[in-house]
């Protein structure tokens, strides 16, 4: 599934005589003396370094762990330095698991300072049980929930982590990459639930915005969140006088029956019978430069019989089979009194061009 | 309560907003390194000896004041804000800067400088949002420090240095390729300083200067009381502080490293994140080693710099047959031809011209000709005011570059580009300016694919499932690639690679020509073999199919109608002439899909820089 495999949990404290040790693992004898000793500055820190996430990596193995230290005339030494954390293989992806290691030490740190959990020799022992737990659920389902006292619980989950969303932009078309119907309005915002019902694949964010009813900024951080989870993508805008060309992905249609299926699926006008590959590939292909939308459905009419052009189109570019060429207008001559281009410079499509400005197409 | 919360999703999103934004202009520094540290262990301790940059010490001393502090204090020096829920993802950017400042030498020096049982491998070290990378390197004792035993005088001990560390700091977030590249440069300076320590002790010298050095300004600082950096004092007395001074920038700024430790050992390196770019992204480097293994010999190898400005950047005791490749190579030129011209065999082509394009000295393109079509690359950078713009300006007087990628918005061939008419001086050049637009990677060139697919028979959809399984899916895929030992740094092994043709069992066999033999007959039914029935009386039934040679043709060639071979390469393996294919495809066109679109393989390499 691509969860990070804990392969160990430990508590390491500095023992008022003996020093760094460890004071429990699961499972046990894990980590080899050898390991500890090599790694022991990073585990249990010099001052500068408390409440920092320390990941280090020895011996094929990486040792994820927050020291804290807990100033307080009563411990012997007056401090209390503690740690625990968290061994996975060398090799594995452990930036899920650093929000889980800081949410321990700060669970830890709180029960000390609440009800002396850790200096007390006899609740000290309830770390074990509760480690052993920990280990067990993060592995098997990612999540924890364990009660600790009366009064205090822990709760844990690994969460994924996704890369940063691109800017949407006003003349962006968000398409659902999953059935509509699989979406549950009730766990998403307000703002998200009330553009819900205008993300149709063909309204690009500046329709969606007035027919919404909602202000254009709210719509593109709706809708950029969206695509942070994967519900959506985006495509452009689609128009009759639109220019496409194919990808060297257009291949993938005829290489990978998966995508096949899908495509076929996706494009078939309702209530037709299913349009064979044929054609479907016949129209991706027919897509070149130099011509329009409007030209493929003339010349391709008869494979167009079952087959739906906008959603050929929008699955076209939602999958990289084909992809928009965009114009720009250059202004290259101008006379010495006139002003430099503000839009003209090559930088904005005619399609950004035409929402910033509301002006029609012919420019 | 819902409305609370509406408002907090709303404050977090704007914020992700704001942050996208930033990471938007922040993505080109996830691939530079944000310091570099070298640090000592010896019988002196561990020792930083030098860091760069260097802050200024007003902002050393803030960080000593973080240290008595209660875990539940509000961070004000720039940290990460404690987010109750742990999570430890910045709220607000910290620049790079402020990332390591926070580490005060001394700590650092605790940090990098490890236990010796880690020395030899790769170091990597996280703490919040700094990963530190580097390869600590065990030193021998010097043969010339042994106190004899007999002497009573009381010797003074040299300090004797035990293991170093050339560290590099990088943000948490760094790409995992980036950090093993990061790692393999410091290997390759520790490797040049313990070869230069074993022969003059030249390591041991240059840390006596810096450590000299920092005494001497905590002294001055003592006395004066004007705080003043160190390490600032250390760059012009020591060239290892320099070395490394000019690595981190270069890092930053070309990605290419060319060092000169104790001004005898050369290291060299490059960072291929910052030369391969795809649109704003860097290009990683497994794809980049997977693009360059499927080099065929009719590409060409087009220098991105000219002749001379490239044999100047060699070291002088580079290998003759680099010298002689880039002397010999032309656009207009096929691997296969510059291998017969320079005297070289092929592999060692594909090894040199791999070589020169991974360190960004030369791109791999279709060689040069009039039925070649270009068209605008999807990243080319058209704006008015590009310093591209420019530069065409002042390479090609009285024309402007908008104006000529204007018409390759379309696809162009050259033949079209070029106009007959004019003055051969002038058609010269516009092929000038054809390949200026190459080498800045603004055109790509498209190709010709084709793809056998064979329309359904009239009945049910449902039995016809895997009849719609085409070709490729059926086919085993025949294998048509480079020279299987092509991999980086392996000793070559095949030098009987012929020279005239294409690897012999990668065309088909040769038929015996005069018409409708049996034996031609029999070859032609075994070729058809791996098509369904329904498609073999499909493509028998073609008026063309009743030509015994054209059905022999395209039965030949029906391995290659996968979508996969584009014309110009059948051309090459079959040893055909363009018109042939094109006669070919249009007799079959009602079998077979034809479409337009780059080459995969060499697309990667027409990225622009940014």
């Amino acid at each position: 599934m691509g969860m990070s495999r804990i392969e160990c949990i430990f508590f390491s404290e500095f023992h008022p005589t003996l020093g760094p040790k460890i004071t429990y693992q699961v499972p046990e004898e894990y980590i080899s003396r050898e390991l500890f000793d090599t790694v022991q500055v990073y585990i249990i820190t010099k001052p500068e370094l408390q409440n920092k996430l320390i990941t280090v990596t020895a011996m094929g193995k990486k040792l994820i762990g927050c020291p804290v230290c807990i100033e307080h005339k009563k411990y012997s030494r007056n401090a209390l330095l503690f740690n625990l954390g968290l061994v996975c293989d060398a090799r594995t992806k452990t930036c899920a698991l650093e929000p889980i290691v800081k949410k321990l030490s700060g669970y830890l740190t709180t029960l000390e300072l609440e009800s002396g959990f850790i200096s007390n020799e006899e609740s000290k022992q309830k770390l074990l049980p509760i480690m052993s737990t920990l280990l067990e659920e993060l592995n098997a389902t990612g999540a924890c929930t364990l009660p600790i006292d009366e009064s205090n619980t822990i709760n844990l989950k690994l969460i994924e982590q996704r890369r940063d969303p691109l800017i949407v932009q006003e003349y962006d078309v968000p398409v659902f990459t999953q059935c509509k119907d699989h979406f549950i309005k009730s766990q998403w915002d307000l703002t998200t639930q009330q553009i819900l019902a205008y993300i149709d694949g063909f309204r690009h964010i500046q329709k969606i915005s007035a027919e919404a009813d909602v202000e254009l900024n709210l719509v593109r951080i709706a809708v950029q969140n969206l695509l942070y989870y994967g519900v959506v993508t985006l495509v452009s805008i689609f128009q009759y006088s639109n220019v496409y060309c194919t990808t060297p992905t257009v291949q993938s249609l005829i290489d990978d029956r998966s995508i096949q299926e899908e495509c076929l699926n996706y494009v078939t006008k309702k209530g037709q019978k299913r349009a064979c590959l044929r054609d479907v590939f016949q129209l991706y292909c027919g897509l070149t430069p130099g011509t329009t939308v409007r030209d493929l459905c003339s010349r391709y009419s008869q494979q167009l019989q079952r087959v739906d052009e906008r959603r050929l189109i929008q699955y076209g570019l939602m999958k990289a089979l084909i992809r928009r060429l965009q114009k720009y207008p250059v202004k290259v001559t101008r006379d010495e009194r006139s002003r430099p281009p503000r839009l003209y410079t090559g930088c904005h499509s005619y399609d950004e061009i035409c929402c910033k400005t509301g002006r029609l197409r012919r420019l | 309560m819902a409305t609370k919360q509406w408002e907090t999703t709303l404050g977090e999103r704007k914020s992700m907003y704001k942050q996208s934004e930033n990471s938007f202009f922040k993505r080109g520094e996830k691939t530079s390194p944000i310091s570099v540290i070298l640090v000592t262990s010896g019988s002196r301790g561990n020792k930083l000896l030098f860091r760069y940059p260097f802050q200024r010490v007003a902002d050393c001393t803030s960080s000593l004041t973080t240290k008595q502090r209660s875990p539940y204090a509000l961070n004000t020096t720039g940290d990460v804000l404690e987010d109750p829920d742990g999570d430890s993802r910045e709220q607000t950017p910290l620049t790079d800067q402020q990332l390591v400042a926070g580490f005060s030498d001394i700590i650092l020096a605790t940090i990098l400088a490890t236990k010796s049982d880690m020395c030899g491998k790769k170091f990597e070290l996280k703490i919040d949002n700094v990963r530190f990378v580097g390869h600590p390197t065990l030193l021998q004792h010097p043969h010339t420090i042994q106190v004899s035993k007999t002497d009573p005088s009381p010797k003074r001990e040299m300090p004797t240095m035990i293991l170093f560390s050339v560290v590099f700091a990088l943000r948490a977030n760094a790409d995992p390729s980036v950090i093993s590249c990061m790692h393999n440069l410091s290997r390759r300076i520790a490797i040049a300083l313990q070869h230069e320590e074993r022969r003059c002790q030249y390591l041991t010298r240059e840390a006596k200067l810096m450590l000299a050095v920092q005494d001497e300004v905590t002294n001055m600082t003592e006395t004066d009381g004007s705080p003043q950096s160190p390490f600032r004092q250390i760059l012009p007395k020591c060239k290892l502080a320099r070395d490394l001074k000019e690595a981190y920038d270069s890092l930053c700024t070309t990605g290419v490293v060319r060092l000169h430790i104790n001004n005898w050992l050369e290291v060299s390196f490059c960072l291929p994140h910052k030369i391969h770019r795809v649109g704003g992204n860097h290009v990683p480097p497994e794809a980049l080693e997977r693009s360059l293994k499927a080099i065929r010999p009719y590409h060409a190898l087009l220098l991105l710099d000219s002749e001379k400005a490239l044999l100047a950047q060699l070291p002088l005791d580079c290998s003759p047959a680099l010298v002689r490749l880039i002397k010999t190579c032309s656009a207009v030129k096929n691997l296969q031809q510059l291998a017969q011209d320079a005297d070289l065999n092929l592999l060692q082509i594909f090894q040199i011209a791999a070589h020169l394009v991974y360190w960004g000295k030369a791109i791999i393109v279709y060689p040069l000709c009039e039925n070649n079509v270009y068209m605008l690359s999807p990243h080319a950078n058209i704006s008015l005011y590009s310093p591209l713009a420019e530069a065409f300006g002042q390479q090609f007087p009285g024309h402007d570059l908008p104006s000529m990628l204007a018409k390759f918005s379309l696809p162009l061939s050259l033949s079209e580009f070029r106009n007959p008419l004019d003055a051969s001086v002038q058609e010269a050049q516009l092929i000038q300016m054809v390949v200026w637009m190459l080498q800045r990677r603004l055109l790509i060139q498209l190709h010709t694919y084709v793809c056998l697919l064979v329309p359904p028979s009239e009945e049910e959809p449902g039995l016809l499932r895997d009849e719609e399984l085409p070709l490729v899916a059926r086919v085993g895929g025949r294998s048509l690639s480079t020279p299987s030992a092509l991999s980086f740094g392996s000793p070559t092994s095949s030098d009987d690679m012929t020279l005239t043709s294409p690897s012999m069992d990668n065309s088909s066999a040769e038929l015996l020509p005069g018409g409708d033999s049996p034996l031609n007959r029999r070859m032609t039914e075994t070729l058809l073999a791996s098509l369904t029935e329904h498609e073999r009386q499909v493509i028998l039934n073609i008026p063309a199919a009743q030509s015994p040679e054209d059905l022999r043709m395209f039965a030949r060639l029906l391995h290659y109608f996968r979508g996969h071979h584009h014309l110009e390469e059948i051309m090459y393996n079959e040893n055909m002439r363009r018109s042939q294919l094109k006669t070919l495809f249009d007799k079959f066109r009602s079998v077979l899909v034809v479409t337009n679109h780059e080459d995969p393989v060499i697309s990667l390499f027409q990225s622009p820089l940014e």
